[in-house]
């Protein structure tokens, strides 16, 4: 899902006085979209590597009480508190992260998308309510 | 220069690296020092059973109230060092 931002852009340029047209980069930075993957890959690297490194400092530390990260196996299939468990922490951990960072992106842009489409009707409505009223 | 509505695609939103950084700190340190403080005050004859498992990973936490401090500082670090790496690598992505 591609979520667009739509601007009349003939209010924004000719029409309008400089320091209005001004605004544009305003409204860029209020109603763009994030970037979906981007979000979901620094996700992805962020939450790889924390499990990564938690693994690591357990595993060089040797030792561990229970419980410990080994639970973590219940939902990533694989894992373990050891130097393979590292790697597949990372895998599993990037996998969670880049879900987690992408839907959250998607969402986001999803509701920004409906509250400007409410804005817009609710100003198309206000703009054409006296319609009848100049027939 | 590129046409107005162009711009407006192919925008996104880029990220304040070091603000998301500093945010997600105090965040993360806040909620560590409030719940090492929850079962401190809570007591008990186990307390913190499992809180106190992190000492594992943050060398020197403890669930008392000293403790809650240094778990403050560490959790400002993770969730800092989280935030700026985030924001760096999705600004980096988002930007090509």
């Amino acid at each position: 899902m591609r979520v667009r931002v739509e601007f009349d852009s003939a209010s924004l340029s000719g029409r309008m006085p400089v320091q209005q047209n001004s605004a544009a980069p305003q409204f860029l930075l209020a109603f763009a979209p994030l970037h979906r993957s981007a979000l979901g890959i620094a996700s992805g690297i962020v939450s790889g590597g924390l499990v990564s490194a938690a693994t690591l400092a357990l595993v060089i530390q040797g030792g561990y009480p229970e419980p410990n990260l080994g639970l973590l196996a219940q939902f990533f299939w694989g894992y373990s508190v050891s130097w393979r468990g590292v790697l597949v922490g990372f895998v599993w951990g990037w996998a969670a992260g880049f879900i987690l960072g992408w839907g959250f992106a998607v969402v986001r842009n999803a509701v920004v998308w409906v509250w400007l489409t409410l804005i817009r009707s609710r100003a198309e409505m206000e703009r054409y309510s006296d319609f009848l009223d100049h027939l | 220069m590129e046409p107005e509505e162009d711009r407006f695609d192919k925008a996104v939103i880029l990220l304040n690296a070091k603000l998301l950084g500093i945010v997600l700190g105090f965040l993360s340190g806040t909620a560590l020092f409030l719940a090492t403080n929850f079962l401190v005050l809570k007591g008990g004859p186990h307390t913190g059973a499992h809180l106190s498992l992190l000492a594992s990973f943050f060398p020197g936490y403890r669930v008392t109230f000293f403790g809650s401090i240094i778990g403050f500082c560490y959790g400002f670090l993770v969730g800092f060092l989280i935030g700026t790496v985030l924001g760096a690598v999705y600004n980096k992505i988002a930007r090509a």
